[in-house]
């Protein structure tokens, strides 16, 4: 039986929200408008990559960034050499997921530490390698030869985000979900109870790579150049993990306030205080780690279920812990 | 390319000065694991905290850069203290996940300072040691020299006060099984507190020493933590005789590619080296208990 059932209210909230984003265009929404929801259905994609895998089993990845630079590079590369954009961009995924069973197949067999050792790694040797290859354009970086509508990426970058909201939604009511939520809460348990842990994670951390790899690909459409040292920086990383972490991990709306934090800051601190960028960040996981380890929402949720409670009988407030 | 005998004990010269240095920052992670069972993302930023110390000490007062040493460790040991009992000493009960989250936030919280601090600027500095020292036709640059020498000495320390002493008994205590230390009547809080405090301290030592031989970046002790890293994974996480010979064979093979192919091969294949240890041999070279 799966923990949470799938809510027709929330799909459809998911469904209606995006479609809004899609027709902005249309609306007449301005190009600054459009230019802060595309990186909310960016950040967004990217985080719930990492929510389905790490967020979901608790095995933390730090190349997710690193993930969606392969996928970007695969797929301009793929389009340089005349292939077309259709075909393009399931090859950056596919690229994406292939180089996920490389971290995964060393690492995933093994409890622990491992599988974060070997992200951590993956990271920092795809742009040393990168930046070794000539036909990705070495240090100085790759442009895109095509030029492109900018909505058609932003309408990609949309629908990657509702689809993979969606997809977290589905997981956690499934009973695959239930096994991800067990392996992470006790893997030996899990393990006696017959959920075949190695072989679930890495298809997770697959299906996560190849959404972060399309996320990747639809950036990387929409840039049209890619430099090895922005599209490798760890900060796309960081991103990735920060987003579902500060709004809640292994939750399908808590990545959408990250994500919405996430812009809201960037852009406040453009203003205000550029280069604090990271202390902003980094302070603000901090806190939220020490201070409500489920994330935003479902700290927030927990808090107004908790007053209702006090509202009948004030001995039934609980303590929402894990 | 001929290899001659002084090329030979160059390269070897130059391994052991980054096998030392490696060897102070897997010491502290070894320390880190085996006493508090948390690996530490946090590692590098009080690598470069120590390596700006020294830099503000030799090229902001002019003073000499082993001055830096000292007031590193002091430092170092002093805001170890202190994050060991604000942050990770309050995450240490719940799951390994908090713990994690917990140390890689405090490394991007310390990157983001250093750089909004500092810049992105490289920062080296004239005062101390200069000129080389020639013996048997190997050049040693005398800062190098004693980094090498600093390392080896403070090294020492460190494991003759691991091996004996009731400090060093207390760590082995809590590596081995922390309740049953508990029950000896060990101290847990203060001694993770210690362990952390020591291990920091020893890092920003590195740090200071790595101002001497190179030049300090906001990123520079994240370089060598991911070397500090393989350095502990290859020696088994938490084995203090592992950690040092991982840094022996680290320092010795970055300095054979460095010279033979180039620096980022040098990395590309100490990276690699990670992923062989971990498909073939994931509990390390020297086993995984905490052994000193």
């Amino acid at each position: 039986m799966a923990l949470t059932r799938l809510n027709p209210a929330m799909l459809a909230a998911t469904l209606v929200v995006g479609g809004l984003a899609a027709a902005l265009p249309l609306m007449g929404a301005s190009r600054y408008q459009l230019v802060l929801v595309y990186y909310f259905a960016y950040y967004l994609a990217l985080g719930q990559a990492w929510n389905l895998m790490s967020g979901m089993t608790g095995y933390v990845s730090f190349a997710h960034g690193a993930l969606a630079g392969i996928g970007a590079y695969a797929t301009v590369m793929a389009m340089n050499a005349g292939v077309p954009m259709w075909l393009s961009i399931p090859i950056g995924a596919a690229v994406a997921g292939v180089s996920s069973l490389v971290i995964g197949a060393t690492s995933l067999r093994l409890r622990g530490i491992a599988f974060t050792f070997a992200t951590l790694f993956f990271q920092a040797l795809a742009l040393l390698i990168v930046r070794k290859l000539p036909a990705a354009g070495g240090a100085g970086g790759l442009p895109l030869q095509d030029i492109l509508p900018v909505w058609l990426p932003q309408l990609f970058m949309i629908l990657l985000a509702v689809l993979s909201t969606i997809l977290v939604m589905v997981v956690r009511a499934s009973r695959t979900g239930t096994r991800l939520l067990a392996i992470k809460g006790d893997e030996a348990a899990a393990l006696s109870l017959g959920i075949a842990s190695a072989r679930l994670k890495l298809l997770f951390f697959c299906i996560s790579a190849v959404l972060a790899g399309l996320a990747g690909a639809f950036h990387g459409l929409f840039t049209a150049s890619l430099y090895p040292d922005v599209v490798f920086s760890f900060d796309m990383s960081i991103t990735a993990l920060a987003v579902p972490l500060i709004g809640g991990v292994a939750t399908a709306f808590g990545p959408a306030a990250g994500a919405i934090l996430f812009v809201g800051v960037g852009e406040l601190l453009d203003i205000f205080a550029p280069g604090l960028h990271n202390v902003v960040i980094g302070a603000l996981l901090v806190a939220v780690v020490l201070f409500m380890p489920l994330g935003l929402v479902p700290f927030t949720v927990g808090r107004m279920r908790d007053r209702r409670k006090d509202a009948r009988s004030p001995a039934a407030s609980g303590e929402y812990a894990r | 390319m001929s290899i001659s005998l002084t090329l030979v004990l160059q390269l070897i010269v130059n391994g052991l000065v980054v096998g030392g240095l490696l060897g102070l920052v897997a010491l502290g992670l070894a320390l880190i694991f085996g006493v508090i069972r948390v690996v530490n993302f946090a590692h590098g930023e009080f690598i470069t905290l120590g390596a700006y110390l020294t830099w503000l000490i030799a090229g902001g007062l002019g003073l000499s850069p082993f001055i830096g040493i000292p007031v590193a460790f002091l430092f170092g040991a002093l805001v170890g203290w202190v994050v060991q009992v604000l942050f990770i000493g309050r995450v240490m009960e719940r799951p390994p996940l908090d713990s994690l989250m917990m140390t890689y936030s405090l490394s991007i919280l310390g990157l983001g300072l250093f750089s909004f601090f500092f810049g992105g600027d490289f920062r080296s500095y004239s005062a101390g040691p200069n000129g080389d020292l020639r013996l048997a036709g190997v050049t040693v640059g005398l800062r190098s020299l004693s980094v090498l020498i600093v390392c080896v000495a403070l090294g020492a320390l460190v494991i003759m006060l691991l091996r004996s002493g009731r400090l060093g008994l207390a760590f082995r205590a809590l590596a081995q099984n922390r309740d049953a230390a508990a029950s000896c009547g060990i101290n847990i809080r203060a001694t993770e507190r210690l362990a952390f405090s020591l291990a920091v301290g020893l890092a920003a030592v590195a740090g200071a020493l790595i101002s001497l031989i190179g030049t300090t970046t906001p990123g520079v002790g994240d370089d060598w933590l991911l070397e500090g890293f393989v350095v502990v994974v290859i020696g088994g996480m938490g084995s203090i005789p592992g950690a040092l010979a991982g840094a022996l064979l680290i320092g010795l093979l970055q300095s054979i590619l460095g010279y033979a192919l180039d620096d980022s091969w040098a990395k590309i294949i100490t990276y690699l080296l990670l992923y062989l240890t971990l498909l073939t041999r994931p509990q390390g070279l020297l086993g995984s208990a905490m052994e000193m």
